[in-house]
């Protein structure tokens, strides 16, 4: 990746969107579950943040399949 | 004219027409925005809550004082922005004295500059995409673009005001005009060149408002797609000198800096607030926002993804979130306005040339080639809708005054009955509730009422104090500014200001005079404000009253 002339196609990007969020979407949930003590469960900050995540992961899904073009 | 000669002439024709009408729509509200910051130039007061005290931080750079000070002591003044739209000022503020008109002056000029690169970005950008590109439609939707820009009503409303959000936002179209093909010049020498013009114009972007670090979010992924390391090396660049200055600041202001630019806009989120500002943004834009989307769903999926793409994206979610907090307003969509107009221009653009290329994938077996025998009828449909998206949008947008030489006679035409003060529509109408009610014109009365407040302040000895919650009139009667209202209550809200030398001032009644218009002032220093002081006159100004208050005997 820190080639001087790589750059990201539709599959390698599509793969770390997949995996940004996934790992989003983990680390959201993960706020409960290590700050058990919070109040009021998920909100509405939280809930933008999913959103963003899963969208993220399925944006990264649909690129796949796109393979070597050029992103 | 030139013309495509594939097009068949009447389609040609009814386009040309359709495109005249939207230009000639979008150019009647270019000419409400010269009258509006006509107006606003001449007016010798604040307009906008704020305006005052963004020219109180001119004056102190001036003078070579900074304007992040310790607020907790006297006089209680403080800045929440970065210092770049106030120092472009400062030669102004030299020439000329404490005057609103250069500031406002310099914002709007700024807006036709952005404006005008918005103008060429898609001018450029279609003929890279189809060189053989109709010049004359070409050039009439570049410009219908930067016209559009102009009539959101959201530019509208905070162009050719004495703040520094509208600087910060041509910085950030530049930059953007700047890096969008920079990966692809083959001159080592003449690459670096244009990096170092992008980074240095998002330098002076984030130092104008702390929002344009959105543009430099776009701006940073961008050039990761396209060539990770170049970005890692250059964002570590940028990083350096920001976090450099940054510093540099922060310590020559022994962390007021900190204080007042970081800790101050760190603030509650409202979420009926943001959704309302979702809201509003949408319901003005949907025109322009179907085109755009598009143009960005087709870059993902069938072609590169343009800076433009991520630069829209990323203003557009990241200031839906940042408008919720407090104090925001639907300026924080001025810059996701901006890459709008670029996006829709370039879809409008590739859409009268027949520029759509779609690559080999599941997509194109799934969404294009079912329909590939419609394709001459759909995409002549298509291009004859084109410019429905800005006549539409113009439609969406539609503000204008219905008094006035001209104004009235079209408001009578069209029916148009006033929604804001002093006899102005305005489609943006007041969906969110916010405080901020901008865009209408100034009268002379507004004017003669301020001189009233003046006249009021000037029956004071001249070197009693003076508490004016805003800096106009502190300037106007040559009296030292004295707090910055909003900067104390964000900062009381997050516990960062103790009150109590200001109320104590306030129990002695050291103020001969207090002007109020909106309470800004926290808790505590508005229940000692009428503890201490009673209302003795009310005098109505640009749509406010405002609140004369003296020492209660």
């Amino acid at each position: 990746m820190l080639n001087k002339n790589f750059t990201f196609t539709k599959r390698t990007l599509g793969i770390l969107c997949l995996a940004i969020g996934v790992l989003g979407t983990i680390a959201i949930f993960a706020i409960d579950v290590v700050d058990v003590g919070r109040e009021g469960g998920i909100g509405p900050i939280q809930t933008v943040g999913l959103v963003i995540m899963v969208s993220l992961a399925l944006l990264g899904l649909t690129l796949i399949p796109l393979g070597d073009d050029p992103a | 004219m030139t013309q495509s000669p594939t097009i068949p002439r009447p389609i040609l024709t009814i386009l040309h027409a359709l495109m005249l009408i939207a230009l000639a729509w979008l150019l009647f509200h270019f000419v409400v925005y010269v009258v509006y910051a006509n107006n606003l130039i001449q007016f010798p007061f604040d307009y906008d809550q704020g305006e005052g005290f963004e020219l109180h931080d001119v004056m102190l750079l001036s003078q070579f004082k900074s304007p992040y000070a310790d607020i907790e002591t006297f006089p209680f003044y403080g800045s929440i922005y970065p210092p770049m739209y106030h120092v472009f000022l400062v030669p102004f503020a030299w020439l000329f004295g404490a005057e609103y008109w250069y500031g406002r002056l310099f914002s709007f000029l700024t807006t036709l500059i952005t404006a005008i690169t918005i103008s060429w970005i898609v001018y450029r950008e279609t003929f890279r995409a189809k060189p053989s590109a109709d010049k004359t439609l070409t050039r009439m939707i570049a410009i219908a673009s930067g016209l559009a820009f102009l009539s959101s009503n959201i530019v509208y409303h905070i162009g050719p005001l004495f703040r520094q959000h509208i600087s910060m936002f041509m910085f950030e179209t530049l930059a953007v005009a700047v890096f969008a093909h920079v990966n692809e010049i083959e001159s080592a020498p003449r690459r670096r060149r244009m990096l170092l013009l992008g980074f240095g114009l998002m330098i002076f972007g984030g130092y104008t408002k702390q929002l344009a670090a959105f543009t430099a979010i776009a701006i940073l992924l961008f050039l990761f797609i396209r060539n990770p390391r170049r970005a890692m090396i250059w964002g570590f660049g940028f990083a350096v000198v920001g976090a450099g200055i940054f510093a540099l600041l922060n310590i020559t202001t022994d962390g007021h800096w900190w204080t007042q630019t970081i800790t101050a806009n760190v603030k509650d989120f409202l979420t009926d607030q943001a959704i309302g500002l979702a809201r509003l943004f949408a319901h003005l834009h949907l025109a322009l926002l179907i085109p755009a989307l598009l143009q960005l769903v087709y870059e993902v999926y069938f072609d590169r993804i343009s800076v433009y793409g991520i630069w829209f994206v990323c203003t557009l979610v990241l200031s839906a979130l940042a408008a919720g907090t407090w104090g925001a307003g639907d300026s924080y969509y001025a810059t996701a306005v901006a890459a709008m107009c670029v996006l829709s221009g370039m879809f409008i653009g590739k859409t009268v040339n027949r520029g759509w290329q779609f690559r080999k994938n599941y997509l194109r077996r799934v969404l294009i080639d079912p329909f590939k025998k419609f394709a001459p009828s759909i995409t002549l449909i298509l291009i004859v809708i084109s410019p429905v998206f800005y006549i539409l949008y113009a439609r969406a947008t539609l503000h204008m005054p219905t008094t006035g030489a001209g104004f009235e006679q079209i408001a009578d035409i069209f029916g148009i009955e006033p929604n804001a003060d002093n006899g102005f529509y305005d489609s943006a109408g007041r969906l969110v509730g916010a405080y901020a009610d901008i865009g209408h014109l100034t009268t002379a009365q507004d004017i003669a009422n301020g001189n009233l407040i003046v006249e009021r302040i000037n029956q004071m000895p001249s070197d009693t104090l003076l508490l004016s919650e805003e800096a106009a009139f502190s300037f106007a009667t040559n009296r030292e500014v004295i707090t910055n209202p909003v900067v104390l209550y964000i900062l009381d809200q997050v516990g960062h200001y103790d009150s109590s030398q200001l109320v104590k001032m306030l129990e002695e009644q050291a103020f001969g005079l207090i002007v109020l218009r909106a309470r800004f002032y926290p808790p505590p220093v508005n229940i000692a404000i009428d503890t201490y002081y009673e209302m003795v006159e009310v005098i109505p100004m640009n749509g406010f009253d405002y609140q004369l208050l003296r020492p209660k005997n």
